[in-house]
């Protein structure tokens, strides 16, 4: 990661180990991820350990060490989406995509999350889809959301070709 | 003129150092509270909960670990109750059902009464008592190794999972460790929840003499603060 | 808008603003919180003030954007004042009929109107439907009024006349002896007596003091904090001040969970906007108190709404727990005297200033006074945040307002404080939901969290599935969270997957009494409870699972089988086609089958089948 892309992230916070979350947390919404180099940086700009960074980077869910695919599908697994069939859901995107909650397809098209609860517990089940909430999710809905998704990166592809 | 608290152990009256642990006043004056993940002259975390005690007042009780708790005048402390006792013999089961091939772990699983392991045997090569990493960071200051991770892959980890350059090379974090000695007997196995008889920890404890200690062989596998004495 | 100098200042803007709102002639009132956009209420707004534009009339009536009103599956819905009519299920389309039918002339369109689902009566007016008469909405009649953006709004709804008056005449140990008075507890969970956590805070003799709101809701199911913090932050950061006025403290910090990107943007705009009219800051009102607020963001982590572990995480740490010997009113954020409360807690305090602790204490039973918000979801009829006095019972609250069972299927039971709760049978539903009671019977208030279950839910695999999320949250720290919650897991995995033992069943009972005496923070010592009270309540299941090896809710993979019912079966191929296994086999027009070793039970095609063919047994 650039010094000019993560300066501006530090600016008016060095030398503030209390920053470190909040600093994380904008890494991680402009590059997809953290990387080891902003680790580095941000260790020593913050006067933080490098350990205390890792392990920060480690124990909240808000990061990730690998970058995410291009869509991103994360399933709430609230009590009330639990209640109402949000394990049909995540049975579903196994069974689609051939990938664990956690993890991206090799063709870096989608990442499979699931989260704790959203909040929004009378729409259950939710999936968000690139951050748009899709309320009354069912396993067919959501097949056809992932078949749309990847069926317009085959057109896209025979188009180009 | 240092100062002092007056609290109760066991119905003995104990004179403790102001601002100690209630583990450090016990073991001070020969009362052994079986202990893990504690060490002397480092931060105490109370991970391991092997040390826990009661802790009597308002007309009951709580349990806590006493390496984390302070010693104040008057407190009332039980080391081992009925309540106690199970509930360390509980908490040390699930440590050796997790890491039996550890001499120190089944040293303290036996001394904390374990008779039986109704668990299936893992064959985990860390128990997180955390000693290597206080080490490593309050010791030597180096911070090259740490907690990482959350629950179930929660693990000790150097950053990025590799040694850093600045680690300073002190092996203590192996000195220490208690899965650093094997028994000889190797792992526990299940319906052979004992002590193997040929190491020299032999349990030299008599169970009727409550709360003393025995400065039994027991602790050698892990440094107990008390071996040697 | 100026800065406000003096509380002279802030009544006469409070004047004006609520004359300036009585020459509005007509309101329509649309929620727009977090469930309310993912119910596409966006489309709705642009549709509506779209159409008042087309057809002229968007400068005499207001379109009014809130937050959320707590009815979320009537999502997106229209409240239009004065006359409380309520539309429900609108859609962008409908804004044309509803902009020249009943904006323009007053008609009400029928199909867009609230339908009870019990009686299917239809109502008109939001005050009528049965699910909000039984309530008794203090804080959240609130959301109707404000919209979160706009701190005008709340002043003329009579915002910060609580701090006024505190500013003005009370003294900080005198609010303290009406917080006490009132009754309030914490609405987080811990319910421990608010006044007396501002007393102790006050008796140390320190001058750095801390306020900080626990905004980090992380039960499952339970929405209320978001709600509250989103639709009406001010609300909340008025609460703050009074409570940094009583106990010395001069910064607060909102701590709010990552997952609740709404109510942070709210919460960081309100802020703003109270330090841009000086209500934060240097000499409030041209006080000799002064205070401000931050808005901190979690990082995605359970376990860091436990008070030690969010503190840890303010300080930009892991949100690890640490023994709490020494309560953190005493050394909490950087070893400072902490006042921590939750989002509701502090909700509370402006009206008790306002109206007094005895208008507070009339409300309520013995030991739990006031109101408290719920998040009824599940399988309940009318889901959504639900406010209640304290010491309404459970079957009322489920059924007067719930609305009882959703699919036909009866209620068994009801749970209720999210991980660190319990399940109660039907038995017990003519308890009082109070502190006390709920925990003596086994479960806890939690911070609201309820969720109603049907026979269709297993209990056994309810036990299962909050330690399988307790598991995932566990900072690992400690022996008897971290491997006994592991380990009761994996007993109870054996249990639903056919291979449990009576020996087990008291193995899971000793153990779990073992986690809840030994650990060290709130999650372990609260872990059990899941597993305790389906044990208690529910063995039956447990023994159906051991014995038999069944399971008798149809729900555990491993004890169930799916079957294609020749009878039924059209041969339409549609199973075929979803099972993302390819487990079904058949030709068109022919009785399919589904092929046992294959078949991982996920019941896909049990929802995607039209005719009922497949039967779970």
């Amino acid at each position: 990661m650039s010094m000019t892309t993560i300066d501006p992230i530090l600016e008016g916070r060095r030398s503030q180990p209390s920053q470190l979350i909040e600093v994380l947390q904008d890494v991680q919404e402009i590059c997809g991820y953290i990387p080891q180099d902003a680790m580095k940086t941000v260790a020593k700009e913050l006067g933080v350990p490098l350990m205390e960074v890792y392990r920060v980077v480690n124990f909240y869910k808000a990061f990730t060490l690998k970058p995410r695919g291009k869509n991103v599908f994360t399933i709430c697994t609230g009590t009330a989406c639990h209640v109402r069939g949000s394990d049909l859901l995540i049975d579903q995107v196994k069974g689609q995509l051939k990938v664990e909650p956690g993890d991206t397809t090799k063709d870096g098209l989608f990442t499979v999350e699931c989260v704790n609860c959203l909040g929004a517990c009378d729409l259950a089940p939710i999936v968000v889809q690139n951050g748009s909430y899709q309320a009354h999710m069912t396993p067919a809905k959501l097949r056809k959301i992932i078949e749309k998704t990847r069926g317009t990166k085959k057109k896209k592809e025979a188009l180009n070709a | 003129m240092m100062q002092t608290v007056t609290l109760k152990i066991d119905g003995t009256p104990v004179r403790a150092t102001k601002g100690s642990s209630v583990l450090d006043a016990a073991l001070e004056c020969g009362i052994c509270i079986p202990h893990l993940c504690h060490v002397p002259s480092l931060k105490d975390t109370g991970a391991c909960r092997i040390c826990i005690v009661e802790n009597v007042r308002n007309g009951g009780s709580s349990v806590t670990a006493s390496c984390a708790l302070t010693a104040q005048e008057g407190m009332v402390i039980r080391t081992n109750t009925e309540k106690i006792q199970k509930l360390r013999r509980n908490i040390a089961e699930l440590l050796v059902a997790q890491a039996p091939n550890s001499k120190a772990v089944q040293d303290v699983a036996v001394r904390c009464g374990v008779k039986e392991v109704r668990y299936p045997f893992r064959n985990d090569n860390c128990i997180q008592c955390g000693r290597c990493v206080r080490y490593c960071t309050e010791m030597w200051h180096a911070n090259a190794l740490g907690f990482v991770g959350r629950g179930k892959n929660r693990r000790v980890e150097f950053p990025f999972a590799t040694r850093p350059d600045f680690c300073k090379n002190c092996g203590s974090c192996t000195l220490y460790c208690p899965m650093s000695v094997t028994p000889c007997g190797g792992p526990m196995k299940r319906g052979e929840e004992s002590l193997c008889g040929k190491c020299e920890s032999q349990t030299v404890m008599t169970p009727g003499m409550i709360g003393a200690c025995v400065r039994c062989d027991l602790g050698k596998g892990f440094q107990c603060t008390r071996h040697g004495l | 808008m100026p800065k406000l100098n003096h509380c002279s200042d802030l009544e006469a803007l409070r004047q004006k603003l609520q004359e300036d709102r009585k020459c509005i002639q007509s309101t329509i009132i649309i929620p727009n919180g977090t469930c309310c956009q993912a119910s596409n209420s966006p489309a709705v707004i642009n549709a509506i003030r779209k159409e008042l534009a087309r057809q002229g009339m968007d400068k005499n009536v207001q379109v009014h954007l809130t937050g959320c009103h707590g009815f979320c599956e009537q999502e997106p819905m229209i409240l239009f004042e004065p006359g409380n009519l309520i539309y429900c299920h609108v859609t962008p389309e409908d804004a044309k009929e509803i902009v020249a039918r009943t904006v323009k002339n007053g008609d009400i369109i029928e199909r867009l109107l609230y339908t009870d689902p019990v009686s299917g009566k239809k109502f008109r007016t939001e005050t009528e439907i049965p699910f909000y008469q039984a309530q008794d909405r203090q804080l959240l009649a609130y959301n109707k009024w404000v919209d979160p953006c706009s701190i005008e709004d709340y002043i003329a709804v009579g915002g910060y006349k609580a701090l006024v008056k505190t500013l003005t005449g009370i003294a900080p140990k005198t609010v303290i002896e009406e917080i006490k008075s009132s009754g309030l507890r914490g609405r987080g969970g811990g319910g421990f007596p608010t006044g007396r956590k501002w007393a102790e805070a006050r008796s140390v003799p320190e001058d750095e003091k801390y306020v900080v709101c626990n905004a980090d809701e992380g039960d499952p199911g339970a929405y209320m904090d978001r709600c509250v913090l989103e639709s009406n932050p001010h609300l909340v950061i008025e609460g703050m001040m009074i409570g940094a006025w009583a106990v010395g403290a001069r910064q607060g910090y909102i701590y709010v969970r990552n997952e609740y990107p709404l109510a942070v943007q709210h919460a960081r705009l309100a802020v703003k906007k109270a330090r841009e009219l000086g209500l934060l800051g240097e000499n409030i009102l041209g006080s000799p108190f002064s205070f401000d607020v931050d808005v901190a963001r979690g990082g995605g982590a359970f376990v860091c709404g436990e008070s030690t572990a969010l503190m840890t995480s303010l300080e930009g740490k892991v949100g690890e727990p640490r023994p709490k010997d020494i309560h953190t009113v005493k050394e909490g954020l950087w070893n400072k005297p902490t006042v921590l409360n939750n989002v509701e807690t502090w909700a509370n305090v402006p009206s008790i200033i306002v109206n007094g602790s005895g208008w507070f204490a009339s409300k309520g039973t013995r030991g739990s006074k006031g109101t408290k918000i719920f998040a009824l979801t599940g399988q309940v009829k009318n889901t959504g945040l639900v406010e209640i006095a304290m010491g309404t019972t459970l079957h009322d609250i489920i059924f007067k307002i719930g609305g009882g069972p959703k699919n036909g299927k009866a209620i068994k039971a009801v749970q209720t404080g999210g991980p660190s709760g319990g399940c109660l049978p039907v038995s017990k539903f003519k308890i009082p939901v109070d502190f006390d009671t709920l925990y003596e019977t086994g479960s806890m208030m939690g911070s609201g969290g309820m969720v109603v279950m049907d026979e269709g839910t297993c209990m056994v695999d309810v036990a299962k599935y909050f330690l399988k999320f307790l598991q995932d949250e566990s900072c690992g720290k400690c022996v008897p969270c971290r491997l006994g919650v592991d380990r009761m897991l994996e007993i109870v995995t054996d249990i639903t997957e056919g291979r449990g033992s009576s020996e087990q069943i008291s193995l899971l009972q000793e153990l779990a009494e073992t986690v809840a005496e030994a650990s060290l923070c709130g999650l372990g010592k609260t872990a059990s409870n899941p597993v305790l009270s389906t044990m208690k309540y529910f063995a039956d299941e447990y023994a159906a699972h051991v014995e038999e090896k069944r399971c008798p809710a149809g729900v555990c993979k491993e004890l169930i089988h799916y079957d294609i019912l020749a009878e039924k079966c059209t041969g339409c191929g549609v199973c075929l086609r979803s099972c993302p296994y390819d487990a079904i086999k058949g030709e068109k027009k022919k009785v399919h089958a589904i092929e046992a070793q294959v078949c991982l039970k996920c019941g896909i095609c049990v929802t995607e089948c039209k005719y009922d063919a497949i039967a779970v047994g």
